[in-house]
């Protein structure tokens, strides 16, 4: 690999497969994919269920690492990467939006945005402020102090959306964000995705959802462990 | 991450789960509340017998005696001549008997600041207590040299001092009893009451006539009489006053009347008339029996008659009389300070006596106490080691409930040792709650404790006990289920942090 490749912006997947073993057996989730997503891309994750895009969405998010091949984003090689420094790329690198939220049920809305910035280490004092600018933009600081089985689907996805952005990073991945919303408050949810990746944050989303894809710039399909690119 | 901001994560899983974390804590605080209260039990016994040997001075004593195997005893009324300790094991005796002149060499032994010879009745020359036209039977009578090296522990009035000749008495708790002064010890000092002698009695007080009258015929070991020929004379009442009560509990609370080794000698030193001239069928002539033994047993047959005293009366030496029964019986020496006991000790012992020293006691006795309290402690630790299979079980459930939660912290950035440590903080909590709360508990308890314990302390020579868990315990109790917290979190903490982030995002 060249040297100007290691230091390009976005996400570069080179010859990543990724090989789980069931029992005796063995198959690739992935298989040789080479993907380049740059910097400000908004990409829609598409595919059949158990054709290989969450894998591809935790590999390119460092929660998993490839069988082989080589993932960088902004320049950093992930699969060289050691649990704590894997971890602090995905605190400071990755924003995840989950389908269902998973928010801690014990924390209220403010608590729930800090969490990433404790483990970043930022200061109590610091931290409660950037969780409330974040929470006011997603539109739920006056719901701060509410614990999320007080908050709606949609607002519950938003605070949520709020915590990915806590920490300031450049990519944001989103499995199913509207999976669990009605038509309506997905659309919020995805017009706020859209912002933020107008704002320039990378955007990948996962989706069935062909409403979902049709905000994203680019459509990519995995489909046995291939990423095809498919038009818009 | 901050310290504050573990707890903080680990508190709040704790109080998610209220009733779970509640039941575990108190299976916790069931083996602290048991260990805090056992072992301050055994911490105030043991604080109680330092406080008593240090108060009673018995902590810088050394007991001398012929024994090799003497058991330290702080009236020397277990102790005799010739024969060793009376709780001995047989082991080989010494054969240096006790005399003035060794009392003398012992006394210059250097660090030693005084010394105390005692003996110890064998013959029954006071037959009994009588106060108030009543009689109580007299078993043990010790007399001792007020040096201030024995220093019987009294628990009212005082200790016998060197300018105590007469006849000053310490009675044991169980004689103030039945005289009439049980619990209300200090009314029974100042008090006189008299000592009855044997008939045929010779010792100090008694009138020695030349003409002695008919003997008595006395059956073997009948009390009240020696037999011989001044087995006629009558008994006498000798007057004596209670100075101080005893507590005799390191005898097994035996009967004990102690007086200064001068009044005992006078009275058991006991005159022999020299010649005794009986009438012509029966003229047995001789030394006569002297006090200590008990007459008729000797096969002879008793002449019945009056005898007339030819030779006049003699009484035996102090020496002699001491050497007659086998040399002093112990001898009690002080060191100046305690660190010098165990010097002085093997100085004296030495001489080619045995010996043995209060700090041993104390030492022995507080070793039992460490035992107690280790199988007290250990039934406690039992509770507490099944306390900790519940801490386990619990967090292992913690673990798997919130599998999920721990997948999303690992995305937002949590290290395994940041998982690993917020799993092992909420153990450790558990533990550290269950232990403050055991505290807590193990104190209110030992608070409506108190007055019984003091009670029972008050009653034996120990006033003013202090039955309060000590800081050190608290400290260590709450230091201890907190560990054991933290080990039971350890397998758990660790399992959650080796949760792949995928499968645990997975899990439902």
């Amino acid at each position: 690999m060249a040297e100007g490749d290691n230091q390009m912006d976005g996400i570069k997947l080179s010859q990543v497969t990724r090989t789980y073993t069931l029992g005796s057996e063995e198959f690739n989730a992935l298989n040789k994919v080479d993907l380049q997503i740059p910097n400000g891309d908004f990409v829609a994750i598409t595919g059949p269920s158990g054709s290989g895009k969450s894998t591809l969405a935790n590999i390119i998010g460092g929660l998993d690492k490839p069988t082989s091949g080589k993932v960088l984003v902004n320049g950093q090689d992930l699969s060289n990467l050691k649990d704590a420094e894997l971890s602090s790329f995905r605190n400071k690198t990755i924003g995840f939006v989950f389908q269902s939220f998973n928010l801690k049920g014990d924390s209220t809305a403010l608590e729930n945005v800090m969490l990433p910035l404790i483990f970043a280490g930022i200061s109590p004092k610091e931290r409660r402020v950037r969780a409330l600018e974040c929470l006011d933009r997603v539109g739920l600081a006056d719901r701060a102090g509410h614990l999320p089985n007080q908050l709606s689907g949609g607002q519950r996805q938003r605070v949520a959306v709020a915590r990915a952005i806590a920490n300031k990073p450049t990519v944001i991945l989103a499995d199913e964000p509207t999976g669990n919303l009605d038509s309506s408050r997905g659309e919020e949810v995805i017009e706020m995705l859209t912002q933020l990746n107008r704002d320039g944050i990378t955007l990948l989303v996962i989706t069935h959802d062909k409403d979902v894809a049709k905000h994203a710039h680019r459509r990519i399909e995995v489909r046995d462990g291939l990423v095809h690119e498919k038009g818009l | 991450m901050r310290f504050l901001d573990y707890l903080s994560l680990s508190l709040r899983s704790l109080r998610r789960s209220r009733m779970r974390s509640l039941l575990t804590i108190f299976a916790i605080v069931i083996g602290a509340t048991g260990i805090t209260v056992m072992l301050t039990f055994v911490t105030t016994v043991k604080n109680l017998t330092v406080a008593s040997f240090v108060k009673t001075g018995q902590i810088e004593q050394i007991q001398i005696a012929q024994a090799t195997d003497l058991r330290y005893d702080p009236t020397g009324m277990s102790v005799q001549s010739g024969g060793g300790s009376l709780s001995g094991d047989g082991s080989t005796s010494s054969t240096t008997q006790l005399t003035s002149a060794l009392e003398t060499k012992i006394s210059k032994v250097p660090h030693v600041v005084s010394v105390a010879a005692v003996l110890r009745s064998r013959s029954p020359a006071i037959s009994n207590i009588r106060f108030k036209g009543k009689d109580w039977v007299v078993q043990s009578v010790l007399g001792y040299e007020p040096t201030g090296a024995l220093t019987p522990a009294v628990i009212a009035g005082r200790d016998l001092k060197a300018e105590d000749s007469g006849n000053q008495l310490l009675i044991s708790k169980n004689y103030a009893d039945v005289l009439g002064f049980s619990g209300k010890y200090e009314s029974a000092i100042g008090v006189h009451i008299t000592l009855h002698t044997m008939e045929g009695y010779t010792g100090a007080g008694a009138n020695l006539p030349t003409r002695l009258p008919p003997m008595h015929q006395c059956a073997q070991n009948q009390r009240k009489c020696f037999g011989g020929p001044t087995s006629g004379l009558p008994a006498i009442d000798i007057p004596a006053t209670i100075v101080g009560v005893l507590d005799n509990s390191e005898n097994g609370d035996q009967p004990l009347i102690m007086m200064p080794l001068g009044a005992y000698i006078d009275i058991y030193n006991q005159s022999q008339p020299a010649n005794v001239q009986f009438a012509p069928q029966n003229n047995q002539q001789g030394s006569g029996n002297n006090g200590g033994n008990n007459g008729g047993n000797n096969g002879n047959q008793q002449p019945s008659g009056p005898g007339v005293v030819v030779g006049g009366w003699s009484r035996p030496s102090v020496t002699t009389f001491i050497a007659n029964q086998g040399g002093f019986d112990s001898f009690m020496a002080k060191a100046d300070d305690v660190t010098h006991v165990a010097e002085v000790a093997s100085a004296i012992a030495r001489f080619g006596v045995g010996t043995s020293t209060g700090l041993k006691a104390l030492n022995d006795q507080k070793a039992q106490a460490n035992i107690i309290g280790l199988v007290l402690g250990g039934l406690g630790l039992i509770a507490l080691l099944i306390a900790s299979l519940g801490v386990m079980n619990t967090m292992i459930m913690s673990v798997l409930q919130r599998t999920r939660e721990i997948g999303v912290m690992r995305a937002l950035g949590a290290r395994r040792k940041t998982i690993r440590r917020i799993f092992t903080i909420e153990a450790t909590a558990i533990g550290f709650f269950g232990g403050l709360i055991g505290v807590i508990f193990g104190s209110i308890f030992v608070l409506v404790a108190k007055p019984i314990i003091t009670n029972m302390a008050k009653s034996g020579s120990l006033t003013g006990a202090t039955f309060t868990v000590p800081p050190w315990l608290m400290l260590a109790v709450i230091a201890g289920t907190s560990g054991i917290g933290f080990l039971s979190g350890f397998f758990p903490a660790r399992r959650a942090s080796n949760l792949d982030p995928v499968e645990a995002l997975r899990y439902e």
